[in-house]
């Protein structure tokens, strides 16, 4: 850093310096100098609502609000004086004025910020007087808000706004009327994220279910690491013994995590309670272990840890059985093109990076229900650096909207034309090898435009807007992943990363989909007979969910490791434990032994640049200044290149009806299909231009077919979809769930008649 | 019985005052005049008089227990009980869970809920007695005088489960006007009203 770039002052006669762009309030906090606030929160913009974060600085009138200021050259801070002391301590007594004395039942008694304040400037009476008014609670779905609670210091309107993008949440200012509401609406309508819950300081928000159900003393918070999707989202479960006049059985009460740096969806915050109940049916463990031994091939799917893959590796060496995974196969086979061209085994960029960017372009991926944590950095870089997102897919996504700054909409099925065009406008002006360049060359660029609708304008307003950024992303989905032509998709991808300073970001669908393919050496699918499925329907079927033959034990019911979309191996732990069998003790009994399942964690594949490090020396939090210490990142591993491509196809085309799989917020998989507080939208959801085109109206049950399967599902009309796509999800199908298939289908829908 | 004493805590100002006792004999000698002297003394009879003369008196004290039962002193510990409020007849206890923290044995349960009128509602309570040392302290730290130790000191049962839960400890409502403020440990201490403050709020 340059030296401009840092300023030099002092706290408390401290010598102290401030990077660009760091409050005074940061370098204390970095510095270890405790300076009180009320409603500062690292992740948003300053709220600067309450000011007990004033600070003195000697030569200036009156006090500075340390949170929003940065220090100027020179400048000495006093953080703590009498004035300063009364200043807070008036500022205490005002919060408290005919504040409820309900800490006796209120949930967020004993992790209160307003308890812990009027205690630390010891606010023990109520010497102003104000008029009390008339509150009523209110529930707003999977959340509840008391007004009378409420200290109206913005954070949850901020981090709805700036961190989540919904913009669900408002200040209604009226004096000691003032409080929130939901934004332009009577009733909430947000995706439910959960985050306004997480950062309030007070017990005004809360989630409506675990209300009065636990106080936050008797909970044991259980560090883990979410199972939903790829984003490796850092929360804990917290669990508690209920029923008091029985047994008594251990629960996941609520999901909470480290609001301060760190976001979680709803999926993640209120889908915890898919843990299996079983025990231990020694008849159906060996009827397993026979059909294990007669199967030809094990099918599974992502939603497994990196150790469990690692034993399905093993058992597949050892029995000589054919592993199935398309799903991650195809990541595999993207993956291994990218190589190719990029000489690198990972891709190399990061959730944070998205965070910092000041440019971004998505391909293929309906990134705001795909994976919430890029839709969150996303609206972060967009709301904190301005940034230009580009966003390119065939349906617009009105989750995305105050976020996305160009949107390009793509025919389906024509991505490897269109990321083509977009590297063409991209290497304008770099100095690529004979290869590259010639195939650039060779695009015809006039034939890709019409066929993927993607415009010669369009495509220069790209470059135009990017111009001025430094910090740049592109992110690719499941829809290029899955592609039939994923892999030369994978090179072009490869190539501007290569070649620009673009980094690049690749998300993987499920949620250890990367893990799986940096471990497991997977087959083709193939139709064999015996086949035993693991988290997946087969001839036989051992899974943690759904109607199995065998059950184990759940994602949150095990020690483990991911590797989420950062190239990071994050440690997950037992919240609930499992009384049934494990994976581990089939494959212990299949000649495939270890004692516990974390005995693998060290001897995961160094070749893909896992570290041999145990699972108990693994981290699972983050520091006090908000530094992810959990896991490790996976080491770099160079690979050999050998740059060529292939001429781009014919981009394909989807005519009439056409189906993209694609879930409703908050809804993944089986497991949140189990949770009982999601919302569980199994419908068609399909523009008005659909329905025309399906000869289908809002509300008819139709028929679902095609060339794989076939679903009954109703059809809704959604106001917000336009064109002949609809979306079809497939969270609830359970064990029948197909992945690994590219999302778009051309779909016969009939109405079934009854 | 009057209370008088258990509520008069100022135990300096009582007339205390020493017990005439004669030394301990050191010398053999000593010791043995003691003995013959207490051997001797006719102590024996003065026992059989007292029984002989209340015997033909008919005026006897003797409580035919189990069917009468002595009260026991409020600063006594015996089997707790859930006060409910004297007007609304609502259970004082608020569910929030300071007994069952402050619990030494760890012998305190419950479950709590939101009940329809968005107020916590505890719909289980239970004190497993096997384990509680009668400490006194759940008692001493409920800020609504909702758990108290009752009257209640036999604790023979056939079942190990009698009387822990809620509703063997919870005032009946049919019993509600016979329930008893708790005068013992944990109680409102005498002259709080003095000390309470009003708090400044307009109307
Ligand atoms: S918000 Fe905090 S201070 Fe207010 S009642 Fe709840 S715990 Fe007590
Ligand atoms: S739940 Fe999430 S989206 Fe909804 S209001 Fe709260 S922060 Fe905003
Ligand atoms: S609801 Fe909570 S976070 Fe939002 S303004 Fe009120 S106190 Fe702050
Ligand atoms: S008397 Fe003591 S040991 Fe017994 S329940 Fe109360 S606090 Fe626990
Ligand atoms: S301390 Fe009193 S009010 Fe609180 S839970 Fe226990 S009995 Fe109920
Ligand atoms: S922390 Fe600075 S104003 Fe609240």
């Amino acid at each position: 850093m340059s030296k401009i770039n840092i300023t030099n002052f002092t706290i408390d006669g401290r010598s102290v310096t401030a990077n660009h762009g760091e409050t005074i309030l940061n370098v204390a906090r970095r510095e270890g100098i405790y300076i009180p606030t009320m409603c500062y929160i690292e992740k948003t913009t300053p709220c600067a609502s309450c000011r007990l974060c004033s600070v003195e600085a000697v030569g200036v009138d009156g006090f500075v609000l340390s949170c929003n200021t940065p220090p100027t050259e020179g400048i000495e801070i006093v953080t703590n004086s009498d004035s300063l002391q009364t200043e807070r301590t008036n500022i205490m007594k005002l919060y408290d004025v005919n504040h409820p004395l309900e800490c006796g039942v209120c949930d967020k008694s004993g992790e209160c910020d307003l308890q812990n304040k009027t205690l630390e400037f010891d606010v023990s009476q109520q010497n102003f007087t104000a008029r009390d008014q008339e509150r009523s609670i209110e529930n707003w779905g999977l959340i509840n808000y008391n007004p009378s609670l409420c200290i109206l210091c913005e954070k949850c309107t901020h981090v709805c706004n700036e961190v989540i993008g919904d913009d669900a949440i408002d200040l209604q200012f009226g004096g000691y009327k003032s409080k929130v509401v939901p934004k332009d609406s009577d009733i909430l309508d947000c995706t439910f994220c959960g985050e306004c819950i997480a950062v309030c300081p007070v017990g005004a928000l809360v989630s409506s279910e675990f209300q009065y159900s636990a106080n936050a003393w008797e909970l044991s918070k259980i560090p883990a690491t979410c199972a939903h999707c790829s984003a490796g989202c850092s929360l804990e479960y917290e669990v508690k013994t209920v029923g008091a006049a029985t047994a008594g059985q251990s629960e996941i009460m609520r999901v909470t995590n480290n609001f301060e740096f760190t976001s979680l969806c709803g999926a993640g915050r209120f889908g915890f309670d898919f843990d299996k109940r079983d025990v231990k049916d020694v008849n159906e463990f060996n009827k397993a272990i026979e059909k294990f031994k007669s199967a030809n091939a094990i099918k599974f799917t992502s939603m497994v840890t990196n150790e469990e893959a690692m034993i399905l590796n093993a058992l597949k060496e050892k029995l000589g059985l054919k592993l199935f995974n398309e799903e991650a196969r195809n990541y595999q086979k993207f993956m291994r093109a990218y190589s190719k061209v990029s000489g690198k085994l990972h891709h190399s960029a990061t959730l944070d990076a998205v965070k910092q960017s000041d440019a971004a372009i998505v391909i293929g991926s309906r990134i705001s229900t795909d994976n919430p944590g890029v839709r969150y950095a996303l609206t972060t870089a967009s709301r904190h650096n301005g940034a230009k997102v580009i966003y390119l897919h065939p349906m617009e996504d009105a989750l995305m909207q105050n976020v996305v700054t160009q949107m390009i909409r793509y025919e389906v099925g024509t991505e490897e034309g269109v990321l083509a065009l977009i590297a063409k406008a991209l290497l304008t002006e770099a100095d690529l090898d004979e290869t590259s360049q010639n195939f650039l060359n060779s695009l015809d660029d006039g034939y890709l435009c019409a066929e993927s609708n993607v415009g010669e304008e369009e495509l220069e307003m790209i470059q135009k807007s990017l111009r001025r950024t430094k910090n740049r992303v592109i992110i690719l989905g499941n829809d290029v992943i899955n592609h039939d032509r994923a892999e030369n998709i994978a090179r072009i991808a490869a190539l501007i990363e290569e070649y620009t300073d673009f980094s690049l970001l690749i998300v993987p669908s499920e949620v250890n989909t990367l893990g799986v393919s940096l471990i497991c050496d997977l087959d083709e699918e193939t139709s064999v007979n015996s086949v035993v499925g693991y988290n997946a329907k087969a001839d036989y079927t051992v899974a943690s969910f759904g109607e199995a033959d065998l059950n184990v034990a759940a994602l949150n019911q095990q020690e483990g490791t991911f590797v989420s979309v950062d190239n990071q191996v994050l440690p997950t732990n037992v919240a609930i434990a499992y009384e049934g069998y494990t994976l581990n003790e089939i494959a212990g009994a299949l000649g495939v032994e270890a004692e516990y399942s974390i005995d693998y964690t060290p001897q995961l594949p160094q070749t893909s640049g896992f570290k041999a490090t145990a699972f108990d020396d693994l981290e699972n939090f983050l520091t006090h200044d908000g530094k992810d210490v959990r896991g490790y990142i996976l080491d770099n591993v160079n690979r050999e290149k050998s740059v060529k491509f292939e001429q781009i196809a014919d981009l394909p085309e989807f005519n009439g009806t056409v189906i993209y799989s694609s879930n409703p917020v908050l809804q993944f998989n089986p497991y949140t299909a189990d949770a009982k507080q999601l919302e569980s939208d199994i419908s068609l959801r399909g523009s008005a231009q659909f329905a025309a085109a399906a000869r289908i109206a809002d509300g008819d049950e139709v028929e679902i077919q095609t060339s794989l399967s076939s679903v009954i599902r109703v059809f809704k009309l959604d106001a917000e979809l336009k064109g002949t796509v609809a979306l079809n999800p497939n969270f609830d199908l359970g064990l029948e769930r197909t992945l690994g298939s590219y999302r778009y289908e051309i779909a016969k829908i009939n109405r079934v008649s009854n | 019985m009057s209370l008088e004493q258990y509520k008069d805590r100022n135990v300096g100002e009582q007339n205390y005052y020493m017990v005439d006792i004669e030394d301990y004999p050191t010398t053999g000698w000593g010791k043995f005049t003691r003995v013959v002297k207490r051997t001797f003394s006719g102590e024996l009879f003065v026992g059989l008089w007292v029984v002989l003369r209340e015997m033909i008196k008919f005026d006897i004290h003797t409580v035919s227990y189990p069917q009468e039962k002595l009260p026991i002193g409020p600063r006594y510990r015996a089997v707790h009980k859930l006060l409910r409020l004297w007007e609304s007849g609502y259970e004082r206890c608020i569910g929030c869970g300071l007994c069952e923290k402050i619990c030494i044995s760890d012998c305190i349960r419950m479950d709590t809920k939101i009940d329809e009128n968005s107020r916590k509602e505890v719909t289980e309570y239970t004190i497993n007695f096997g384990r509680c040392i009668f400490c006194g302290y759940c008692a001493e730290v409920c800020p609504e005088l909702a758990i108290v130790h009752g009257g209640r000191y036999e604790n023979a049962s056939e079942q190990r489960a009698h009387f822990v839960l809620k509703d063997d400890m919870l005032t009946p409502m049919d019993l509600l006007t016979q329930q008893q403020e708790y005068p013992g440990f944990g109680a409102v201490i005498p002259g709080t009203d003095k000390s309470v403050k009003k708090t400044p709020l307009a109307y």
